[in-house]
């Protein structure tokens, strides 16, 4: 007897086969260790079948889940944007503001008085100086640790401290550099989940930029995704006389000469200057001239159409961010004909050319045609940086022209077929009882008729039945017409 | 139409179904409380679902909170022709079809497949308490159940995954994955020879006609 398939030895544990193939089957396991070994092996994952489809889901921020849910579905909650007040942000400021007033108090208290309470209580009387039994030496101010940002993607013109560099990626942006774009754009990560983009025709520089504090300073646009910070960090955006502070959120600050507008996307962010102050809310803006002042009433909510812009343009992060990225990453640079939305595993990063920053490997790079369906523009391999490397390239091929006349080249297609050859390549699974198979395939044919691409982009035949089906269809010929590309169900 | 699931994991009574059809018809008015309850109904049955599809609980939340946003969006069209939960039940595994796909064209989460909450399993699977050995045991089976489907082509883990740990035939699979049940049955039929073939090692058994 031959080995046993192991799928039928879970036949056999859940009673499918008859007695005597299933005497037959552990006869040959008793004398064949390669088959009794898949046998136990097949049993053991099968007895997990059931502990895997009782398992209990694990706890998850059930609120926090729905909040967002609520917040992407609920016309209700739409409606209510547009009222004046949301209280929930506001009392969840309030407490943050609680909090950092009794933090600050506490601090206060503590190095005011640094000894602790039990020490001064055992400390010696002031009546009697000559006799101290402890010198209390005053703490040693520690300068906070510096951060530095890396530059995750760019496009078009950057400049960093006034010169056009071409180690753009292999800088570290610390506390004093100025960052400004002509018509490019530039994301830069500072930590996980923090990161800000500069947009086109702008400015900004990183005043202070330490663990404890980070002061921006924007002439232009800026967005500015910031992950949750403790309460002795602080976080603000100068734009002009105007200061934006924020604690965790994602929002975006514009200003120019004649206004200063700062728009939220989520969490809260207090807006202030000399006459007042202002907290802009989720998915609210201000917007202030420059001779006016911060006031509440110069607060609207936003549009939908604004709050997916600010979405889109969300600074690109990277997961699990850490410094070692300098070393452990590399750019990879995506050229294209025209400006073209493109996507790098999956991932949408918005319009090339440009570079962006990814992890040593082989990466798929997709690319956008003329009705935003995305297609595959070819894989990328990129090493690791060493010194004096060129950045990986990939040169996104230009769109071929709009398809026409679909229609017409369809029926070629059809009638082109040798359905003997095609009903030759299934009839070994026909035999084995399965039918209803089909091959879906993405075909593209030039105006003199030649097959510019076929690919089989769906079927559930085996992959040697497929290719069998492929070669079928690839000999299909095509006379002189219009150039098409579309996708057709072969059903076998 | 899907006559019966033997999955049931929503309510089960009549009372329910009625009170069920009211709270479709109160969410579809976009009432906050009925979009509460539904959430607070299902939300614990999708977030299982997902995670056993998927063995992992990384993005979870993001993957429970699509559901339920293409639940309340899709909520107009909901016909009834399958019970509530079965209707979830189908959104859950679209949504996990689309994050296995996107999985695939990322390199694994460091740490591989995360079980750790294996260990908590329903006390009522074992007879007695699991001595930590056999905890071990226990997560390191389903660990490989898990690796072995991450070798499968998307559909095929979803089709194999319905069929084997769940227990569900080839239509209720069908309607779950939309699909008809002869391509469910000629994705079944591959997937369990390349999954069980997985799982008994390659060098266990030499290649037998008509693998691929």
């Amino acid at each position: 007897m031959t080995h046993v398939p192991p799928h039928r030895w879970a036949d056999a544990l859940a009673g499918r086969l008859d007695d005597a193939e299933q005497r037959a089957i552990e006869r040959h396991a008793a004398n064949c260790p390669s088959c009794a070994r898949a046998r136990d092996r097949v049993q053991r994952a099968s007895d997990s079948f059931v502990a895997i489809k009782n398992q209990p889901p694990p706890e998850l921020p059930w609120d926090s889940v729905r909040a967002r849910i609520h917040w992407s579905v609920s016309t209700e909650r739409n409606e209510r944007i547009k009222l004046d007040a949301d209280p929930k942000p506001r009392r969840w400021f309030a407490h943050a503001a609680f909090g950092v007033a009794a933090a600050a108090a506490f601090a206060y208290a503590f190095v005011a008085d640094p000894l602790p309470r039990s020490e001064l209580a055992l400390a010696p009387h002031v009546d009697q100086p000559a006799t101290p039994t402890r010198v209390v030496t005053p703490p040693v101010p520690v300068a906070p640790t510096p951060l530095a940002g890396l530059v995750n993607r760019a496009t078009g013109d950057v400049m960093i401290d006034g010169i056009r560099t071409t180690d753009l990626f292999a800088r570290r942006l610390v506390a004093g550099t100025v960052i400004a774009t002509g018509d490019g754009r530039i994301d830069v990560q500072f930590g996980d989940a923090s990161a800000f983009a500069l947009a086109p025709r702008s400015m900004l520089e990183l005043r202070r930029f330490d663990a404890e504090g980070i002061e921006l300073v924007v002439e232009g646009t800026v967005d500015i995704e910031v992950a949750p910070r403790a309460s002795h960090q602080t976080f603000i955006v100068r734009a002009g006389e105007r200061v934006v502070e924020v604690r965790g959120t994602q929002f975006r600050v514009q200003h120019d000469k004649t206004t200063t507008t700062v728009a939220c996307r989520h969490g809260l962010v207090a807006v202030r200057d000399r006459q007042g102050h202002v907290e802009v809310g989720a998915a609210r803006r201000v917007d202030l001239a420059a001779d006016h002042a911060v006031a509440p009433e110069r607060m609207r909510p936003l549009s939908v159409d604004e709050v997916n812009d600010l979405a889109q343009a969300t600074p690109m992060t990277l997961p699990m961010w850490s410094l070692e990225l300098l070393q452990s990453s590399a750019p990879l640079e995506i050229a294209t004909v025209g400006r073209r939305d493109v996507r790098v595993d999956g991932v949408e990063l918005g319009l090339a050319p440009m570079r962006v920053r990814v992890l040593p490997g082989r990466h798929t790079v997709e690319a956008a045609d003329h009705a935003g369906r995305f297609r595959r523009a070819g894989w990328v391999d990129v090493a690791v940086p060493a010194a004096g490397s060129k950045p990986a390239r990939l040169e996104v091929p230009a769109e071929p022209p709009p398809t026409r006349n679909i229609n017409a080249r369809r029926k070629q297609l059809q009638t082109g077929i040798d359905k003997a050859r095609l009903a030759h390549c299934v009839r070994s699974i026909a035999k084995s009882g399965l039918t209803g198979t089909y091959v879906q395939i993405e075909i593209a044919v030039d105006p003199q008729g030649a097959v510019g691409f076929l690919n089989v982009i769906d079927t559930d035949l085996p992959s040697t039945t497929a290719n069998c089906v492929r070669e079928v269809l690839a000999d299909v010929r095509f006379g002189a017409g219009d150039a098409a590309t579309w996708r057709e169900r072969i059903d076998l | 139409m899907l006559q019966r699931v033997k999955r049931e994991t929503g309510p089960t009574t009549a009372l329910a179904s009625v009170d069920e059809a009211d709270l479709i018809e109160r969410c579809r008015a976009h009432e906050r409380a009925a979009h509460d309850e539904f959430y607070h109904r299902f939300r614990r049955q999708v977030a299982g679902n997902l995670y056993r599809v998927i063995g992992d609980r990384v993005d979870l939340d993001d993957l429970v909170q699509e559901v339920f946003v293409i639940a309340f969006r899709g909520l107009e069209r909901f016909r009834g022709d399958a019970r509530l939960s079965t209707w979830l039940y189908r959104i859950c595994v679209n949504v996990a079809l689309g994050r296995i796909r996107t999985r695939k064209r990322r390199p694994p989460p460091i740490g591989g497949i995360d079980l750790d909450a294996t260990a908590n399993a329903d006390p009522s699977l074992t007879e007695r308490p699991e001595t930590p050995q056999q905890s071990l045991e226990r997560r390191r089976d389903q660990e490989t159940v898990y690796r072995a489907l991450e070798h499968l082509a998307p559909k095929k883990r979803i089709v194999l995954y319905l069929h084997e740990i769940e227990g569900l035939d080839l239509k209720e699979i069908a309607y779950l994955v939309d699909s008809n049940p002869v391509t469910v049955r000629t994705r079944l039929f591959y997937a369990r020879r390349e999954f069980y073939k997985i799982l008994a090692g390659d060098d266990a058994v030499p290649p037998t006609e008509g693998d691929e």
